[in-house]
């Protein structure tokens, strides 16, 4: 009866049914129906998500998915942005281009994380793809402004660029001058991190002006807060805005240009950028604070006062960025002025110093967690906490689906009992049933990774460090998280056993991270015999882990499930254990 | 990649005395009355060990002492460091040791607040703070400089072998096959120097740009800015 109602819909109904399914899991879930969806869903998938840019090679997915015309691609492990996998470790996007060059012509969108992007990956997309949209490089390297003047030059109908933390290296500020003076079909520029020389402000100012779509525009650092004014009373229409450094000589004829210029933008709901603030000028922005969504000050070095002067004007706030310089003071102003929050991040303005700069403690957290219901989402880095906070917190947001907490100085032990942590973050994963991403800091035993297993089961990213006693801590992660998809460890005492024992596990995660653990070369190159699916790869600049006992620790481990084998960019310092010829006997 | 083959010509200091792992940042010990009165304990652990099946030996808990037992001082091989302990002070130093990648603050980010902190603090708090230094790097024959963290390294032979890495990336590699180079700096005085000679903290509080140079097995090195 399924099979006959299944086969009597023609092709293109379904394809059309298909094209109100975006989600990847959900498309996923369709192609394995039967094998006739699985191909009418293939040649109509738009948007290909390759989260680990190893796990599968661009022709396998190019032969699946003939017809794409986005693709999201992932590199280097996530504890890369930390610099704990050293330069040259992998992550080249090069080869994908050129495959998608010449079979996929018509690629509209690029989105690429942690990935290696030369010169000429940039120039091979400006000149194979015709209808080029979309280009967003997030947290990525190895690329100049020239490769940049090649997308300018080349790329008519682009519409976003966005390079979100990236290492550029900035060669000349004119390559924007590369974009014709035809061109006008952009509508979200990102240049934020590029490097402290100049950009041409004329290019910029002319780019801006005939460019009327355009609804996001973030400036970097070198753009003078003067020139300003001239830029946006050319995008009156901006929705999303980022400063230049936020500094200027305290002039009013300066100061009313910029709050001018800043008034005259009626649709804008994000902010960013503040480097370098001057307080003064701060008042230029309230006129816009009360429609403000997103606002980020996590580069503006001012106090308590003025943050607190700031964020009471933004009642519609939902995301906040802000150094530690709030205090808990601002955010229990926080708390009370902005009651659709839902992202918070907290940063530290004094990250290497020993003792605090700042007051802000575990009662930040707490205020904002009570006076914010919908608070889905925190990052926050403070130098104490206990564990009644943290139940109180869980307790209070039962909401989260991410909380990520650093104390800075690892392994402190809660700060009024001098009990470790196991039970604050019991209750967070215990209280928040929905929660996806964890990070751990803190004084931790074994004890908190039984309650991880035992409770968080939508886990899907876990991040762990100087934590657990024994084997038992990762085995419990590993027995019991069974949404976890992601888990990276480092300083942990986590061997091989718990490993081992759970090696079916990784198959079914798309990376394992081990740095600093006690995972011995002679389980690694067990684990690669048994687990053909998957790559493990050991990152060790001491040298060839063979040149040392089968028994000792290796440095770094990075695990990943794929289908495509072994990767052949390797550099000298990844091991895996193919090379191992013992191996080769069973 | 194993194909090309570059050397960096350094004159090697004598190594730094590798900083023994310091085994007592662990509390494993102090922690087993926990496990005890845990109510998951004996159910966990009796399904751990059975899931060990063919892969275990024994079923305690992991001796601490295999983690803090290599590489030692023993180890012969110089060569190669443990990174365990990731330190750019003197042993003279008083101040403590800055774990890698610790606090998990993007480098970016820690750009900036240190930019910051540099005008407030007094000058003379040297090295501790973690504070990036970016360097341009150079490769003769190469168009595009790198930008490095000095901070990242902790030895010229761990330098060398991170430049090796990423320079034999780029495709014009090719015509370096075997070839030898040489590492240079420009330090404070603006002099261009043969890297090497002088210890490694000093070294990364001098540098301010490096370059590498491709040794004419007939003539010295030309040392010098383009």
């Amino acid at each position: 009866m399924h099979k006959k109602m299944a086969f009597s819909f023609p092709d293109e109904v379904l394809e059309h049914v298909f094209s109100f399914i975006q989600s990847d899991k959900d498309r996923n879930s369709v192609s394995l129906v039967c094998k006739s969806w699985y191909e009418i869903e293939r040649w109509c998938r738009r948007k290909v998500f390759v989260g680990n840019c190893y796990a599968v090679s661009p022709r396998m997915v190019i032969k699946r998915f003939p017809e794409f015309r986005s693709i999201e691609l992932k590199g280097k492990p996530h504890f890369a942005d930390f610099n704990l996998v050293p330069d040259g470790w992998g992550g080249y996007v090069f080869p994908w281009i050129v495959e998608m060059a010449g079979a996929v012509p018509w690629l509209e969108e690029i989105k690429l994380k942690r990935m290696v992007v030369t010169d000429e990956s940039l120039e091979l997309i400006a000149k194979s793809f015709k209808n080029f949209k979309v280009l967003i490089l997030s947290s990525c390297e190895g690329f100049s402004t020239d490769g940049l003047a090649a997308i300018a030059a080349s790329c008519k109908n682009l519409k976003e660029l966005d390079l979100r933390d990236c290492e550029v290296d900035d060669l000349s500020g004119h390559w924007l001058s590369h974009f014709p003076d035809t061109y006008t079909s952009l509508v979200a520029l990102n240049i934020s991190c590029l490097g402290s020389d100049e950009v041409s402000l004329s290019a910029l100012e002319r780019l801006v002006g005939r460019c009327t779509s355009l609804k996001t525009l973030r400036l970097n650092r070198a753009v003078p807060l003067d020139k300003v004014a001239n830029i946006l009373r050319r995008a009156p229409q901006l929705v999303e805005f980022g400063t230049g450094t936020y500094a200027a000589e305290l002039r009013p004829d300066v100061y009313s240009d910029f709050a001018g210029a800043f008034s005259s933008c009626k649709e804008l709901k994000s902010l960013s950028g503040f480097w370098d603030v001057v307080p003064d000028y701060l008042p230029a922005i309230y006129p816009v604070c009360s429609k403000l969504t997103s606002l980020n000050l996590s580069y503006a070095t001012i106090q308590s006062p003025e943050l607190i002067k700031l964020v009471s004007h933004c009642p519609n706030l939902q995301r906040l960025l802000v150094l530690d310089y709030i205090e808990d003071s601002g955010l229990e102003a926080l708390a009370s002025s902005c009651k659709d929050l839902q992202e918070l991040r907290v940063f530290p303005s004094d990250p290497f110093g020993v003792e605090p700069n700042v007051s802000l403690t575990e009662q930040g957290l707490v205020a904002v967690s009570s006076g914010c219901p919908k608070l889905q989402s925190v990052l926050y880095f403070c130098r104490r906490m206990s564990n009644e906070a943290l139940v109180t917190v869980a307790k209070n947001c039962p909401n989260f689906t991410r909380f990520r907490l650093c104390i800075i100085e690892p392994r402190t032990a809660d700060y009024l009992t001098l009990e470790p942590l196991d039970v604050g973050f019991g209750a967070i994963v215990q209280y928040c049933k929905d929660l996806q991403r964890l990070s751990l800091s803190g004084l931790l035993t074994d004890r908190v990774f039984e309650y991880i297993g035992t409770y968080a089961k939508k886990l899907e990213m876990l991040s762990v460090a100087f934590a657990g006693d024994s084997d038992l801590g990762l085995h419990h992660v590993l027995s019991g998280c069974e949404s976890l998809r992601k888990l990276e460890i480092r300083d942990c005492p986590f061997g091989d056993k718990a490993l081992l024992a759970n090696a079916a596990k990784l198959e079914t995660m798309r990376s394992l991270w081990m740095s600093s653990c006690a995972v011995s070369f002679g389980a690694c190159k067990l684990l690669a015999q048994k687990m053909p699916r998957l790559n493990v790869e050991v990152i060790d600049e001491r040298g060839p882990p063979d040149s040392r006992p089968e028994s000792c620790s290796v440095d770094k481990l990075y695990i990943y499930r794929t289908v495509a084998g072994s990767r052949f960019d390797m550099p000298p310092f990844v091991w895996t254990m193919e090379d191992d010829p013992s191996l080769q006997l069973s | 990649m194993s194909d090309v083959e570059l050397q960096l010509c350094l004159a090697l200091p004598t190594p730094d005395i590798t900083k023994g792992f310091n085994s007592n940042n662990y509390h494993g010990l102090g922690f087993d009355h926990l496990k005890q009165t845990s109510c998951f304990g004996d159910r966990k652990k009796r399904d751990f060990e059975q899931a060990l099946g063919n892969f275990s030996d024994e079923c305690n808990a992991m001796p601490l002492l295999l983690w803090s037992g290599q590489p030692n001082e023993e180890d012969d091989n110089h060569k190669y460091r443990n990174k365990r302990t990731f330190t750019i002070d003197d042993m003279n130093d008083a101040e403590e040791d800055k774990v890698v990648g610790w606090p998990p603050i993007k480098s970016w980010r820690k750009r900036t607040c240190h930019h910051h902190h540099h005008h407030e603090r007094a000058a003379g708090n040297g090295n501790g703070n973690g504070r990036s230094i970016y360097v341009k790097v150079k490769m003769e024959g190469v168009a595009i400089a790198r930008k490095i963290d000095m901070r990242h390294y902790h030895s010229y032979q761990h330098l060398t072998n991170s430049l090796i890495s990423i320079f034999t990336k780029n495709k014009k590699c090719d015509e370096h096959y075997n070839a030898r180079y040489t590492l240079t700096y420009q330090d404070k005085e603006g002099d261009w120097l043969v890297a090497g000679d002088i210890p490694w903290n000093d070294f990364i509080t001098t540098v301010q740009r490096l370059k590498i140079l491709r040794l004419n097995l007939q003539t010295q090195p030309q040392t010098g800015p383009e």
